[in-house]
């Protein structure tokens, strides 16, 4: 126990210490870069970030015996030029340069006449929402506004800038050079869509280069708002966030924001992320979101335009944490209920069961309720009993009108009734004095009688349509 | 209370300076989400004459969820209840933020002009509509007089 509380401290310490030394290094403006050879050597290099590139090389020559002519430097997909300015490329402390002995001078030279100077630079650089967005950028100026990506980083938790980085579609090494900038999106996200030459050993890829074959990038994300801890260290690149370079208004209030939401649908249907936040949230609060077979439990544009789901479902990470675990769980209990399984009534559980179908006694694994398939009540003998129509919650509307603020306190001593919609299961709150429940969940929508538990008729309405 | 949106601020503008013909619509003085709405009844419909007041109240989501519409002068109309809660789809699962309030109001005044009976919010209204028009029409051109007129 005291050595792990030493051991503790000591780690502690040198945290501090790596703090220290980080905040030293900017003030010395020393960059601390790792150069990693196909041979899977990686020599730690503390550079002036005002060097160059041939600098680097110089550097590194002497410790794998090679001459500094000899070497190229790659860096996210691009071999840079010996006289790039490394405070040029947006390397940020401990990232990776890749070095490669120069295999065939004439193979190399092919490529250096080929690509222009200006692709001599990183793809980070040359990549940004000018050439993303087939917008006239002359009258924007891009260039100005610092261009992101945006992420959810697993390891932050939370919406940081990213920075694109690629490496070999098969040997996934980043001793890769790329033969031409991805153009959209879906150069970005989807596989083997731009080729390239990996420079990597692996005999697979080498053989590839022999046949003159070309591989393909594989494009990955990197956060940009915390030190790399290595290779594997990916973020999940938010598509849909996007800076505002067009200066479109947000669909909801109307403000110019800067970073937008865009929904997939074509039309510059864009939010504020706070809106898109406060759509999530009204529309998952009210089980609206759509099991979609390919992308998951999602949302389309809130206009209702065509094909406009959300594809990726990390966007939802903008919901806070209470309200993404929240996510989770109906998401996961919508998938309970169309496998044809239930939902525990009791408040506050919620469990999902797959039962037996001709089972009625229903026991909860997790709050160990006993209830009764048909009427969610507690389990009895016999048939369900018929629920009288509660008198409890009349004229409730009001109530909502002339009170915005819904928690009121007392508002929370009327007693809460729920009843299971009789098509899908999902127990249901009534609120006003009103029979007629349309079931919310967005896969059901059924109609149906709070009184008969069952669906709603033209009896209904002439019988007991009010409490 | 937080702040609020541009978008409420314009829309309230703009409902101000270009009114709907036949409706008119306040922000409360204490709660600007809170309008104090008045829809004249349409002419040629059995509401016409009448002055009908309604509340309308945007949600702390809104426009993201569909404003908040209820009656207060009582109306004998086959979509809207007892309650004076309207049956009007774009109030529900029609409901999309590229609509204002200018638009719900639209289309409040339009089922004036067109009760629906086929998709009924009032049973016996509903009813007596689809069996005999000609005296549910009477009826409603009673309690416009009765609910709607004398003030
Ligand atoms: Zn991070
Ligand atoms: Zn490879
Ligand atoms: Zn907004
Ligand atoms: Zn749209
Ligand atoms: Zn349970
Ligand atoms: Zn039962
Ligand atoms: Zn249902
Ligand atoms: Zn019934």
């Amino acid at each position: 126990m005291f050595r792990f509380i030493a051991s503790f401290f000591t780690k502690l310490i040198q945290m501090m210490l790596q703090v220290l030394s980080s905040k030293k290094h900017i003030i010395h403006n020393l960059l601390s870069i790792y150069v990693k050879t196909s041979g899977g050597q990686t020599v730690c290099l503390d550079i002036d970030p005002k060097c160059d590139v041939s600098h680097i090389k110089k550097l590194v020559a002497p410790q794998i015996n090679l001459q500094p002519d000899e070497l190229k430097i790659i860096f996210a997909g691009k071999e840079l030029a010996d006289d790039y300015v490394i405070e040029e490329c947006d390397l940020g402390q401990q990232s990776i340069l890749h070095v490669v002995k120069i295999k065939s001078p004439k193979l190399n030279e092919v490529f250096r006449c080929s690509t222009p100077k200006a692709n001599l630079s990183p793809l980070t650089e040359s990549l940004d929402y000018s050439t993303f967005s087939s917008e006239d950028e002359n009258t924007e100026k891009p260039l100005e506004r610092k261009a992101h990506f945006y992420v959810y980083c697993p390891n932050c938790k939370g919406l940081k800038q990213g920075k694109l980085r690629v490496r070999c579609h098969f040997c996934k090494s980043g001793a890769f050079t790329v033969h031409s900038d991805p153009q959209d999106w879906s150069h970005v996200l989807q596989p083997k869509q731009i080729t390239g030459t990996c420079e990597n050993d692996p005999e697979y890829c080498q053989e590839l280069l022999q046949n003159c074959e070309p591989t393909f990038a594989e494009f990955y994300f990197k956060c940009s708002e915390h030190v790399s801890l290595g290779e594997c260290d990916q973020a999940v690149p938010l598509d849909l966030i996007r800076p505002n370079l067009r200066h479109i208004p947000c669909l909801a209030c109307l403000d110019v924001p800067e970073t937008m939401f865009t929904f997939p649908c074509q039309k510059d249907h864009i939010a504020c992320l706070d809106c898109f936040r406060s759509y999530c949230l009204s529309k998952l609060l009210e089980r609206q979101f759509w099991q979609h077979p390919e992308h998951g439990y999602t949302l389309a544009c809130p206009n209702g335009c065509l094909n406009s789901f959300i594809r990726e479902i990390h966007h939802f990470r903008l919901l806070d944490d209470d309200n993404y675990d929240r996510y989770q769980r109906f998401a996961t209990e919508e998938f309970v209920l169309r496998s044809g399984g239930l939902l525990c009534p009791q408040p506050g559980c919620g469990m999902g069961i797959l039962a037996e179908p001709d089972c009625t006694r229903i026991t909860c694994q997790q709050c160990k309720y006993v209830f009764c398939r048909n009427c969610l009540q507690g389990f009895h003998i016999g048939p369900c009993d018929p629920v009288e129509p509660s008198l409890d919650a009349q004229g409730n509307c009001d109530v909502d009108l002339n009170c915005p603020v819904v928690e009121d306190p007392s508002r929370t001593t009327i007693k809460v009734i729920t009843k299971p919609c009789p098509s899908c299961k999902t127990p249901t709150e009534r609120d006003g004095g009103c029979m007629h429940m349309i079931c919310t969940r967005s896969g059901c929508q059924f109609h149906w009688c709070w009184v008969c538990q069952t669906e709603w008729t033209r009896e209904c309405m002439a019988d007991h349509w009010f409490a | 209370m937080a702040a609020l949106p541009r978008r409420i601020i314009k829309e309230t503008q703009r409902l101000m300076q270009e009114p709907v013909p036949g409706i008119s619509a306040v922000p409360d003085d204490s709660n600007a989400r809170y309008f104090h709405v008045i829809v004249t009844g349409p002419e040629d419909s059995p509401f016409e004459g009448g002055l009908f007041k309604l509340e309308l109240f945007l949600p702390e989501d809104y426009p993201m969820s569909a404003p908040k519409v209820r009656f207060i002068t009582k109306i004998y109309h086959p979509n809207i209840d007892r309650l004076g809660r309207i049956c009007l789809d774009i109030l529900k699962d029609k409901w999309s933020p590229a609509l204002q309030i200018r638009t719900v109001l639209l289309s409040i005044q339009a089922l004036l002009s067109a009760p629906n009976p086929d998709d009924p919010l009032a049973n016996d209204v509903a009813e007596l509509w689809k069996v005999n028009e000609s005296e549910a029409i009477r009826n409603a051109k009673e309690w416009t007089r009765r609910y709607a007129m004398d003030n």
